[in-house]
C-alpha cells in the first residue's frame, strides 16, 4: 500500500539510522552520515524488501537527495499524493 | 585457529537454503576466557557461521562467478536464547530472502540439541573474485557439490 510523505520521511530515517528531524524533502546525501556506500546498500536491500521494488543502476545514480527517493517511490506507485 | 565455521553442508538449494554443521570441539583457544570455568561459544562467532553458512548458498548460484564472492555487509538483527557448550553439534539454516546482482538478504539460525539457540537477518553484498588469492576455493562447498554429482550419475548409472 503507498505510503505518505510522513511515512517515506520516517522510512528513510529509520533506513539510515538517523534521527527523523534531521530528515526532510530538501535533505542530500552528503548530508546524512549513514548515506554511504553502505547507506547505498541498505536502501536497495530496504526498497526490494519493504516495497518490492529492485532498483535499476540508473535509479541509484539518481538518488542524491530524500526528494530522490520520494520520486523513485511516486514512479513505483509508493507514494500517496497527499503529504 | 581457522577462521571456518562450517564443517560440512547437509543440505542446500543453492540461492534458496541450506542446512550445514559445525562442531566446536573444545580445544579453541578462546574458551579460556570465554569463560573460565564455563565455556560458551561467543555470539559473535556464531552470527560468523551463520554468515559463512548463508554466503555459501549465495556462492552456490550458478552466477556467482560474475557477481563474486558474498560478503558480510551489515547484521541487521541478531538474538541469542541459549548457550553453546564445547563439543556441541550446531545445526546452521539459512533462506535467502532475496538475492541480486548487488546485494542478498538471509534469514539464519543455529540449533543445538533441536532447539533454536540464536538467528540472525544478515545483509551481504559481493567482491569479485579477483580480490582473492589465485586458486582460492571453497573446499565445504566443493565437497558437497562433488558428493551431490557423484550421486546423480550413480543415480542415473
Amino acid at each position: 500500500m503507498a505510503k505518505s510523505t510522513t511515512e517515506i520521511l520516517a522510512w528513510v530515517a529509520q533506513v539510515f539510522e538517523a534521527p527523523v528531524e534531521k530528515i526532510s524533502l530538501e535533505t542530500k546525501m552528503g548530508q546524512i552520515d549513514n548515506w554511504d556506500s553502505m547507506g547505498v546498500l541498505t536502501l536497495m536491500a530496504r526498497m526490494d524488501e519493504d516495497f518490492q521494488i529492485l532498483l535499476t543502476e540508473e535509479e541509484i545514480e539518481q538518488m542524491r537527495s530524500v526528494q530522490d527517493i520520494l520520486d523513485v517511490l511516486r514512479k513505483h506507485g509508493q507514494l500517496e499524493d497527499k503529504p | 585457529m581457522r577462521f571456518l565455521f562450517v564443517d560440512r553442508i547437509l543440505d542446500m538449494v543453492p540461492g534458496k537454503s541450506i542446512k550445514a554443521e559445525h562442531t566446536f570441539a573444545g580445544g579453541e583457544d578462546f574458551f579460556q576466557d570465554h569463560f573460565p570455568g564455563f565455556p560458551v561459544v561467543p555470539g559473535v562467532l556464531l552470527t560468523e557461521m551463520m554468515g559463512q553458512t548463508a554466503a555459501k548458498c549465495l556462492d552456490a548460484e550458478s552466477r556467482a562467478k560474475q557477481r563474486g564472492k558474498a560478503m558480510l555487509a551489515q547484521i541487521r538483527s541478531a538474538s541469542f536464547r541459549d548457550w553453546v557448550r564445547p563439543d556441541e553439534n550446531a545445526i546452521i539454516k539459512a533462506e535467502i530472502k532475496s538475492s541480486q546482482s548487488k546485494f542478498a538478504t538471509a534469514v539464519c539460525s543455529v540449533e543445538v540439541r533441536g532447539r533454536r539457540v540464536c538467528s540472525a537477518e544478515i545483509l551481504f553484498s559481493f567482491l569479485s573474485l579477483e580480490n582473492f588469492a589465485p586458486g582460492y576455493h571453497d573446499e565445504v562447498l566443493e565437497a558437497f557439490l562433488s558428493a551431490r554429482e557423484r550421486g546423480k550419475e550413480q543415480g542415473n548409472g
